[in-house]
This record gives structure tokens, C-alpha cells and sequence, in this order.
């Protein structure tokens, strides 16, 4: 146990020290500081400016056969689109194509039929609304004109059209529209983390391999004192900065709390259940223990620092492929598919499977112990596995090893 | 205390690296440990090490199970490596710490070595900023810093230059002088007979020699006398066949029997006035190239 403490010192000093994780936090806690506090600084500019002028807000034209038409239609559209600076074009639908190309307009809605217009925009963009907002505002216009044609009185019209029907939603488990973000956001950490301190050990255990370390270390230290005290002294170093970043994130949150208040979604992200927190700790823990032991007997497998990269590929294309497996069904809601149950019980992919499943659903109690029991135990294994691999890799120089030769040579010394 | 080698075999690839070797290497002695390159030296000692399970036979420390956790053992690997990028002081007191030792107790001893090899200027300097000489210095204190009671030395004085060499020879004898049991593993041959007492030859993996470096030499039949002589040439005339050249300057003569070597040396005196006339009694260098090849030509 004192060897197990002696490797984890070491090894936590060494990560702590090393530039490239300190670099990484700190660009991170910087750049999570700037994106929090961005609302405060555009509102502060915007509210100095807004003095309710049209001028800040992008020309809408209408175009209308005849004059009456193109006010009655331009009051229409200015009650559809307050963010618009709706105004009669008065000038033909070509002169408004060459002002929307030259910036002086936003948009045009030239009408081509008392029921059909065009819209004209320069660059559209993803999620344009305004036809559809349009749409429906001359569908309103359009039942209204006809109610009064047909001798309803306008009031009576505007009060039958606003009439709206209520439909109360009651959620037994949980909301996906606020569970997403917070387990996205988890899940892509867990992804980052593991892919970030895997190569890492993979490296550091490839460069005491040709280095030659190794030798000196496998005839001092039992190797399982060694991985595992690297393992775990690299999990240390990674709770810990994911803690600075999502700790100074809470804080840059919370400092500009008062410009996040209409965001539902960066709300909800802070906001994530205590449970789930503890259940991302667990998986996390374990998730790390299978990725990074398994990083650590790559890395004992080359003899040369330049074949690290190339060796570690295996492990983190199945890494890769376990995180697309849990993304999909996360992304598209379907976190209770018969593929994302067997996932949640392989240990390679159940610390996302799992956790998704927890953060979007409801899990009964005993699928998440039965996973955590499979994780565990694969995890141990795994890391008892890895320390004879790292002890093997001192007789693996020269050309790199087949896992074949590997397991051979594994079979052999618990034979001897 | 003796560390004892019982019958160790160990195969790679259907290749046995090892085979059947045994031997004993006691306290306040060193052996030394030779073979030409693949003999089996490096695999002997990770098997002694305990880093490779050997299929048959086993080591024992003074006839018990070596355990490895207890026993202090000390090792200065052929293939060097250190951290080269951290500091000197913090990966010696780590590799103390490894092998047992407190972290005060280790930082001292770190400290009184790093001073004995007059390396302790560079206690903070990061490993790669020493010449190689110096790395080589403080590889050896890592096999020395926490007072082990077997110190292995493969190949110890390789990198040195000759000032570095001898306070290296004063350090190892007085670990031998201190009673550790020491294995040394060199193609030096001039260090191995200073220093070893006993040797064992391995070639292809099989024990060929084994025993106390002087009785072996002294059991060569001393029927062969080497004579130095500017008559070089009258000697070869005179002696025909039984004449050789041994080295550049030096003739072999060889005699048909041992009793006969007093009236020799006193008859080349008399005919020939030699610079120097003694009897052949072979080198470590001379046993060696004769048990390696030896062996090879048998196979």
C-alpha cells in the first residue's frame, strides 16, 4: 500500500505540474468566464442604444396591389413581426430586390394575389421563421376578412380568433427539453476527459518503455501498485479539473445570473439534479478506470515514444465507437432502445449508456446497481490485467507484439 | 547470506534462454556473471530480479523463498533509463521510496550520494541536462541509495571515463567490503577479475563455467612458459613446433610436461637472455574466449 502511495505522489505531482492540463484549464475557465458574461456586456451596450428608434431594426417592405391593400397588409405584418421595421415599399419588386442586395432592406413580401405573396431575403438563414410567420398571420387575416364579409362584428371576429384552448402537460418522469443539455454537456466532458488522460497515460507509460524505465521500475515496485497508482492519480487530476471548470463556471454563472434569467436551457445546465451529480461521479470513476487501464497496457506495449499514437488507435476507436452508439439515441430522445439497454450493461459503453439513460429517463434502481456491479468488477479486472501487461512489456521490444503474441506470453508466465 | 540459483531454465520462442543454470553468490564476495551477448545474462538476472517467472528451478536467499517485498536489492540495468525530464533530487528519492525507504531517510541518503559521486550541484537540474557520464552517476545511485543487501551491476562501468571508472571501483569495493552480496555483469574483463571472486560462464543459455576465478586459473596445466626476446627468431629456430607467436611480443613455448619448466626457463636464459620469461597462467580474457567458443563449436 505504501508503494501504491509512493506511485500515486509521484505521479499526481507530475500531473500537476505538467503544462499542457494547466494550459487547457485555464483556457477553459477563461473561456467559460468570457461566454457567461457575454450577455452582460451586449445587454449593457444594447440598452444604452435602444431608444426605440426603427433604425436598429432590420426593414421589412411590403408590396401590395394598390395602395389601400399595401397599408391594410403592412399593418398586418407589423403586428406579425415586431422586430421588424415594417414599412409600404412603395418602389416595384425589382427596386426591392436591389435594396435587400444592397443592405438598405431586410426583406420584402411582394403580393402576387390577394392570397399569395413572395419573400424576398438576401441570405436566408437556418431558422427563418417569416414565412411561416407570415403565413399565419394573413391565415388570421384572411378568417377575420371573411368573418366580417359575412356580417360578424369585428370585435366579435378579433375575440373568436384570439380564443385559445389550453392543453396542460403533467410529466411523470422527466423533461428531455432540460435533461438534454445538462447530460449532454456531462457525457461530452466524460468523452473529452477519458480521451484527453488516456493518451496521456498511454504516453507516459510508452516513454518509461523507451526510456528504459521501466526496467528499473517493474525490479523496484509491484506492478500493480504501479498502474493502478498512475490510473488513479491521472482520475484525481481529471476530477480536479473538470471541478476548476465547472466550479468557475457555476461561479460566472452566478455573478451574471440576472442577464440569464429568460435562457432556460444555460438555467437548466446549472441547475442539474444532486442525484445525477453523484451518479456522474460513480460512472465517471469507473468509466475513466476501464479507458485509462487499458490506455496504460497500450502503452506497454511499444517500444518507441513515436508508436504510442498509433498504438492507442484500437482503444480509442472503440472508445470513439461506444460514445456515437450512446450520442445518437441521446441526441434523438430515444434513450429506452433496446440497443441502449445492452449498452448500459457493457462496460465499454455502459458509464454513457447508463448515465444518459439515468440523466433522460427513469432507470429502475436495480438495472443502474447490476451496471455499476459489471463496471466495477471489469474495471478491477481490467486494471489486474493491464499491470501484467506492463510487466510483460519490459521483454516487448523491437517489433510490436500481436495481442495474440500478448496473450501467450501472459498465459505463459501464470503457466511458469 | 548467499543468494542461491537452483537449476533455472526459461524458454522464449522455443529458444531456451536459459537452461538449467545454478549457482551461488555469497555475502561480502562478488560473482561475476559472463557470457557473449544473447548468453542468458540479462534473462538470469530478471529471473533473479523476480520480473520473469522462470519454468523450472528457483532462487533462494540463504535457502528460503526470496521475498522480494522484505529484501532490499539494488540494480543498475544494462539499458539505462531514467526520467530525463524531471529533476535529479525528486526521481532519486522516488525510486528510494520504491524500493522501501522513508521519504527523509531516502532524501538523505540521496543527498550523501548525490555529494559522494560530486554530483550534488545538479540536485534540481532536470536529469537530461547531465552529460552522459554523470547520468551514468546517478543510474548508480539509484541502485544504491536505499542500502540494499544485493547489488546487481550489469555492464556498470560502460559510459565512464577513466576518473569516473575508478571512483566507481572504490564504491563497489567498499560495497563489498561491507558484506553485500554483489553480481556483476561485464564484458570488461579486467574489472570482473578484480573484482569477482567467483564467475560463471554462460554460453547459449548453459552454465560452461562456474568456480573460483583463481582456482581455475591455477587449474590450467603449466606446461607453457611466455618469453619476451629481441631474438625472437633463434628461439622460433630452436624450439620448431612447440614455438608460437602469443601476442605481438611475447613467444608461447610449450612444454611436454609442467616438471619440466624450471630446467626450460634456466636453458632460454642461458642460450637466449630474454627480457621477460614466465609461465603461462591464462587470463580471465584467454578462459573466457576458450569456454565461449568452445562451447559454440561443440553445438
Amino acid at each position: 500500500m505504501s508503494r501504491f502511495r509512493t506511485v500515486f505522489g509521484f505521479e499526481l505531482s507530475s500531473y500537476l505540474k505538467n503544462k499542457v492540463i494547466i494550459g487547457v484549464t485555464i483556457f477553459l475557465v477563461l473561456a467559460s468566464a468570457i461566454m457567461l458574461s457575454f450577455p452582460r456586456f451586449t445587454q449593457g451596450v444594447g440598452s444604452g442604444t435602444d431608444t426605440g428608434a426603427s433604425a436598429d431594426r432590420p426593414v421589412m417592405l411590403i408590396i401590395a396591389g394598390g395602395e389601400e391593400e399595401t397599408a391594410r397588409m403592412r399593418e398586418v405584418f407589423a403586428g406579425a413581426f415586431p422586430g421588424y421595421d415594417v414599412r409600404e415599399a412603395g418602389v416595384t419588386a425589382e427596386e426591392a430586390q436591389e435594396q435587400i442586395r444592397s443592405g438598405e432592406a431586410g426583406c420584402a413580401f411582394v403580393f402576387t394575389a390577394p392570397d399569395a405573396c413572395t419573400y424576398y431575403v438576401d441570405n436566408l438563414g437556418m431558422n427563418d421563421t417569416a414565412p411561416r410567420t407570415a403565413a399565419a398571420a394573413l391565415q388570421a387575416e384572411r378568417r377575420r376578412s371573411g368573418m366580417i364579409e359575412n356580417g360578424v362584428a369585428p370585435e366579435k371576429a378579433d375575440e373568436i380568433l384570439a380564443g385559445t384552448v389550453s392543453v396542460e402537460t403533467v410529466k411523470l418522469g422527466k423533461d428531455q427539453s432540460f435533461t438534454f443539455f445538462y447530460t449532454y454537456i456531462m457525457i461530452f466532458s466524460l468523452y473529452m476527459v477519458i480521451l484527453m488522460y488516456g493518451q496521456m497515460i498511454a504516453t507516459n507509460v510508452a516513454n518509461e518503455k523507451s526510456s528504459r524505465t521501466m526496467e528499473l521500475l517493474v525490479t523496484s515496485v509491484n506492478t500493480n501498485a504501479m498502474i493502478f497508482g498512475k490510473v488513479l492519480a491521472s482520475c484525481l487530476v481529471g476530477f480536479l479539473q473538470l471541478g476548476v471548470i465547472f466550479g468557475s463556471s457555476i461561479l460566472f454563472f452566478n455573478l451574471n445570473k440576472e442577464f440569464w434569467t429568460g435562457n432556460a436551457i444555460i438555467s437548466s445546465i446549472f441547475n442539474p439534479p444532486p442525484a445525477l451529480l453523484l451518479h456522474l461521479l460513480l460512472f465517471f470513476f469507473l468509466g475513466f478506470l476501464v479507458y485509462a487501464f487499458l490506455y496504460g497496457a497500450v502503452g506497454s506495449t511499444v517500444s518507441r515514444l513515436e508508436d504510442a499514437n498509433t498504438a492507442v488507435m484500437p482503444v480509442t476507436m472503440l472508445f470513439m465507437i461506444s460514445f456515437f452508439l450512446v450520442f445518437i439515441p441521446l441526441a434523438s430522445g430515444d434513450v429506452e432502445s433496446t440497443l441502449m439497454k445492452i449498452c448500459s450493461f457493457v462496460p465499454f459503453t455502459s458509464p454513457m449508456a447508463m448515465f444518459t439513460r439515468i440523466g433522460m429517463s427513469s432507470v429502475p434502481p436495480i438495472e443502474i446497481a447490476i451496471s455499476v456491479m459489471i463496471l466495477a468488477l471489469s474495471a478491477l479486472l481490467i486494471g489486474f490485467l493491464s499491470a501484467r501487461i506492463y510487466r510483460a512489456g519490459v521483454l516487448l521490444y523491437g517489433v510490436k507484439p500481436t495481442p495474440a503474441q500478448i496473450i501467450s506470453m501472459l498465459k505463459k508466465e501464470k503457466q511458469a | 547470506m548467499a543468494i542461491e540459483v537452483n537449476g533455472i531454465s526459461k524458454t522464449y520462442t522455443g529458444k531456451k534462454a536459459v537452461d538449467n543454470v545454478s549457482f551461488t553468490a555469497e555475502a561480502g564476495k562478488a560473482l561475476g556473471l559472463l557470457g557473449r551477448n544473447g548468453a542468458g545474462k540479462t534473462t538470469t538476472i530478471r529471473i533473479l530480479m523476480n520480473v520473469i517467472r522462470p519454468e523450472s528451478g528457483h532462487v533462494t536467499l540463504d535457502g528460503k523463498p526470496i521475498n522480494y517485498d522484505k529484501v532490499r536489492i539494488g540494480y543498475l540495468p544494462e539499458e539505462r533509463g531514467l526520467y530525463a525530464k524531471k529533476e535529479i533530487f525528486s526521481q532519486l528519492v522516488y525510486f528510494a521510496r520504491l524500493k522501501g525507504m522513508e521519504r527523509t531517510d531516502a532524501g538523505r541518503s540521496v543527498d550523501r550520494w548525490l555529494e559522494r559521486v560530486g554530483l550534488a550541484e545538479y540536485r534540481n537540474k532536470k536529469l537530461e541536462t547531465l552529460s552522459k557520464g554523470n547520468q551514468q552517476k546517478v543510474q548508480l545511485i539509484t541502485a544504491l541509495a536505499h542500502d540494499p543487501q544485493i547489488i546487481i551491476l550489469d555492464e556498470p562501468f560502460s559510459g565512464l571515463d577513466p576518473v569516473n571508472a575508478m571512483m566507481l571501483e572504490e564504491i563497489v569495493k567498499e560495497q563489498i567490503a561491507q558484506g553485500k552480496i554483489v553480481l556483476f555483469s561485464s564484458h570488461q574483463m579486467n574489472y570482473i577479475e578484480e573484482f569477482c571472486d567467483d564467475i560463471v560462464i554462460l554460453n547459449r543459455g548453459s552454465r560452461v563455467l562456474y568456480g573460483n576465478l583463481r582456482e581455475i586459473q591455477r587449474s590450467y596445466p603449466r606446461t607453457k612458459l611466455l618469453v619476451r626476446s629481441d631474438r625472437a627468431d633463434e628461439i622460433r629456430a630452436a624450439y620448431g613446433d612447440a614455438c608460437r607467436d602469443y601476442d605481438r611480443d611475447l613467444l608461447e613455448i610449450t612444454l611436454a610436461d609442467a616438471g619440466e619448466k624450471q630446467a626450460a626457463m634456466a636453458r632460454l636464459v642461458e642460450q637466449f637472455s630474454p627480457d621477460e620469461i614466465r609461465v603461462f597462467e591464462p587470463s580471465l580474457n584467454d578462459i573466457f574466449i576458450e569456454y565461449t567458443q568452445e562451447a559454440e563449436e561443440t553445438k
